[in-house]
């Protein structure tokens, strides 16, 4: 029943055994490195860095996890349950914050919670000349950006969960005399679980891979500490050890998501749908409604951006938009262009094979491309730069390692898009070109290729816009000299040149706005 | 638009006893009047009234978006009502300036999907409306229900783990366990294959009878409508059509569009002269005083014609279905009238055989002609 002969199929079957050696070696040579370290560097690290990283690590996720969760679910329930003036706008406001990296949320926070900043002077103001925020550089203030940053990831899923939701359990539970509180309790909520637990595990994910915000902050996180131990130290095998930990904990947490979501599939129990009556909110509650929503999108990306604009704006600002800027951009399109390239190259033979052919071969390519989850930008770094080293030495420091890299960590935003829209097509359309005598070859290129144009074009855009703002990879790999938008935005808001490294952060936000059109309704994990 | 009583056409013992279960019964459920907005997705209802008896059943009978479900709705309180009341117990519960929240009204509701929580299990799904009881309490309910619903050391699976059949018979508990002022099932055979639904029927209609719930009964499938319920509500178009007994229903229709909705329908041309209604299948006595020189139609139901194979008749056979226990003919009458007739399962005539047919209706249901007469 394959639509292909065995001799293309064989081809297809080499690159798709190539894309996924090229993602599988490096990860398991870093692997390798790590059980080969000397055993004095595992318990010098076990004793020494590994507890409080470890600590770090883990009450800054639960921290983040709490605060996103609270925030995630109530914005969440306002649009879905209220009806009130502007809902629709807000629906649509309150996943922007995603399209803003976190280290361009930490670089401004860590000038409106700085020291002498507006939010301090603003507070001296009301509680006396000697009164002192919270540092951003703090835990406090790490908990504060990422929960920020990554709570649409809640509201989008426990949205899109109450969109969705059977009306059905709620009336029943009405026939049964629950009060309106205990419907919450004990059926809406309880109901919602998987989706909201899918959502968390999604933050947690992302906030033990992060690495723009806490570097920022100076938080020291595994992440983080996995860049110092390869720039400052230079010491890859402690890198290693520290990376196969966070790769386990990351495991841990998406296997979690993916657990929760597929129960969440199975809580849907099919019925007719009805979409629920929204409560018409009467003028003072759609006043407070709006005014907390104006404050949760205003910290997360209406006073950032405003901030960005201002800034971009000053003379500081002005000046610097010369050649050299356009060079940064040119970069960065470059890069991004060709990491898009390879990567829907070395994704399509794995999709279409795992569709077409679901040996366990097939799949199992699949699933091992899909590996680029649990590797957070350092690690796949690391991974690349020690089997470069070691096998390739010369093409250290050229663009292909850093292709490679982005390869490895973005296919699997890729693939979320090429996967559905091959498996869409039925294998039947392939067949009956081959009855009215096309070849495999000429099947492919008139009948696969522009059915699947679509799904293509979407996994190039979004890999494209991923690679725009990844941090750091680009800064462990780049060639000498050679600075992105990103890396300026990182550099200048190192040294706290605020003003200096707006204009390159306001490009990457917009430049992230139109791969949140393309992602409505998709898989958030590629945001 | 009922049929007064006298013009029963049957003298079957069963229709007598069923109507004549519950003479002094008072009221349990009044609609008096009742409109609903008009919102785009729903249908909307227009001057319903009708009234249940204790112990009664009442099916809701009509075609999809006829507005069945709207009435339903209405009565459990998750819909407004424009004008009129319903009453409950002799309270009024619903009227354009006050509706009492669904769980103020004591009411038991079986959904379509059946709607059990997936996260809970039987026993607690059961109990979700008892949870102002003592354990103790609740647990020997829940016993009761189970067995009654054959059920027992099914408590601790979760929906998922139940078949289709099962799940109802649980929907079914957790809506009878408070003991409801009234039952309302919302199409709850419609997700059951057609086996499955048959035994349900008996088994539903078997628990019902012997709790004594007065219950409403949404459905599209007049079969099930036939099989459970005291009285039908035929609604069409938001509208009240009739309610009446199954028999009468059947029998005596009061308008086309339940004639024709309840059942296999043809409806022959006639006119009237000298008293009589003269059809092509022979004449039929007026029985809507209708005046001299009057089209009407005259009712005819598969049943009611049979077939005699004679070569010199005019009538043809243009089709057969069979359907197991009975044979269908549709026949062409020589100007075009289609009228169909059931035969036994083993009286087969060729397609093309000349038939002549034999009416023999202990009834006949006329309706003033309106353009011409459906198939």
């Amino acid at each position: 029943m394959i639509a292909v002969r065995p001799s293309s199929l064989s081809s297809l079957q080499l690159a798709s055994l190539t894309g996924t050696g090229l993602i599988l070696l490096p990860l398991i040579y870093v692997i390798t490195l790590a059980f080969s370290a000397d055993p004095d560097i595992w318990y010098r690290l076990w004793t020494t860095r590994v507890p409080e990283l470890l600590w770090n690590t883990i009450s800054l996720s639960g921290a983040v996890a709490l605060l996103a969760l609270g925030l995630g679910v109530s914005t969440a329930w306002i649009v879905a349950r209220f009806e009130f003036p502007g809902r629709r706008i807000w629906e649509v406001a309150l996943v922007l914050p995603l399209a803003m990296p976190t280290y361009v949320l930490a670089y401004v926070f860590n000038y409106l919670l700085g020291f002498g900043g507006p939010v301090e002077q603003l507070w001296q103001y009301l509680a006396g000349p000697h009164a002192r925020m919270f540092s951003p550089q703090s835990f406090l203030g790490a908990t504060l950006v990422m929960a920020l940053d990554t709570f649409p990831f809640i509201y989008l899923l426990t949205r899109s969960a109450l969109l969705n939701f059977n009306v059905s359990f709620e009336e029943v539970a009405r026939t049964c005399g629950a009060s309106p509180l205990r419907r919450i309790l004990s059926v809406t909520l309880p109901l919602l679980r998987p989706s909201i637990v899918a959502g968390v595990a999604l933050v947690i994910l992302y906030v033990v891979s992060d690495f723009g915000a806490v570097s920022l902050l100076r938080y020291q996180t595994l992440t983080y500490a996995v860049f110092q131990q390869m720039t400052g130290q230079l010491d890859n095998q402690a890198a290693s050890i520290l990376s196969l930990l966070l790769v386990v904990l990351a495991l841990l947490f998406l296997l979690t998501e993916r657990w929760f979501r597929r129960k969440s599939r199975f809580y849907q129990t099919a019925g007719r749908y009805r979409a629920p009556q929204r409560i018409h909110c009467n003028w003072l509650q759609a006043a407070g409604l709006t005014t907390s929503l104006c404050v949760i999108v205003g910290a997360s990306f209406g006073i950032p951006v405003s901030l960005l604009i201002m800034w971009s704006l000053s003379p500081e600002a002005l000046a610097i938009l010369d050649a050299r800027f356009f060079g940064f951009v040119w970069n960065s399109a470059l890069l991004a262009t060709l990491a898009a390239t390879a990567a829907v190259l070395v994704g399509l033979p794995l999709a279409y094979l795992a569709s077409r052919k679901p040996t366990w071969l097939n799949t199992g390519c699949l699933q091992a491309a899909y590996a680029g989850y649990v590797l957070p930008g350092p690690v796949a770094a690391l991974a690349v730069l020690v089997l470069f080293l070691k096998v390739l030495p010369f093409f250290y420091g050229t663009v292909l390692v850093l292709v490679v890299a982005y390869v490895i960590h973005f296919l699997p935003a890729g693939l979320q898009s090429l996967e559905p829209s091959i498996q869409q097509i039925t294998p039947n359309v392939e067949e009956v070109a081959r009855t009215l005598g096309m070849s495999a070859r000429d099947t492919m290129r008139h009948v696969t290729l522009p059915l699947i144009r679509n799904g293509v074009i979407v996994a190039w855009v979004l890999i494209f816009l991923q690679t725009m703002k990844e941090l750091p990879a680009t800064l462990l790999l780049r060639p000498v000299g050679f600075d992105t938008l990103a890396i300026r935005v990182w550099l200048e808001a190192s040294e706290e040149y605020y003003q200096l490294g707006a204009p390159s952060a306001l490009l990457i936000v917009l430049v992230g706005l139109p791969a949140l059109a393309l992602l409505r309704s998709r898989d958030w994990r590629a945001a | 638009m009922n049929t007064p009583a006298q013009h029963r056409p049957m003298d079957t013992d069963q229709p007598s006893t069923r109507a004549h279960h519950f003479p002094q019964a008072t009221s349990i459920l009044e609609l008096r009047s009742i409109s609903c907005a008009y919102d785009p997705n729903r249908p909307a209802i227009r001057d319903i009234s009708f009234s249940a008896r204790e112990g009664e059943i009442i099916c809701l009978l009509g075609p999809s978006g006829c507005g069945k479900t709207t009435v339903l709705r209405a009565i459990a309180g998750f819909e407004p009502v424009q004008s009129g009341e319903i009453l409950l117990s002799g309270q009024v519960v619903s009227s354009p300036v006050k509706t009492v929240p669904t769980e103020h009204r004591r009411v038991g509701m079986v959904f379509q999907e059946y709607a059990l929580f997936p996260h809970l299990r039987v026993a607690d799904n059961i109990a979700f409306g008892l949870h102002h009881l003592p354990r103790a309490e609740q647990k020997r309910r829940i016993e009761e229900m189970l067995c009654l619903t054959g059920m027992e050391g099914f408590e601790r699976r979760y929906p998922h783990e139940l078949s289709g059949g099962q799940q109802q018979r649980v929907a079914l508990s957790r809506a009878l366990v408070q003991n409801p002022v009234l039952l309302l099932l919302d199409e709850p055979f419609s997700n059951l294959d057609p086996d499955m639904a048959g035994r349900m029927r008996q088994e539903v209609h078997a628990l019902l009878r012997r709790m004594k719930t007065t219950s409403i009964m949404v459905t599209h499938d007049h079969d099930e409508a036939f099989a459970m319920a005291d009285r039908i509500a035929v609604l069409n178009q938001g509208v009240l059509e009739q309610m009446d007994t199954p028999e009468l229903i059947y029998h005596l229709p009061a308008t086309r569009f339940v004639a024709d909705f309840v059942g296999q329908a043809d409806f022959i041309a006639g006119r009237i002269r000298q008293g009589l209604i003269h059809t092509e299948l022979g004449t039929f006595p007026n029985t809507i005083n209708g005046s001299e020189g009057d089209h009407v139609a005259v009712m005819i139901r598969p049943d009611d014609v049979h077939l005699v194979p004679d070569t010199s008749a005019t009538p043809r056979i243009v089709a057969r279905q069979f359907r197991g226990s009975e044979n269908l003919y549709t026949v062409q009458l020589p100007s075009g009238q289609i009228v169909h007739s059931s035969e036994s399962s083993t009286s087969v005539y060729q397609e093309g055989t000349s038939v002549e047919l034999r009416v023999s209706a202990t009834h006949t249901v006329l309706f003033q002609a309106e353009g011409p007469s459906r198939p």
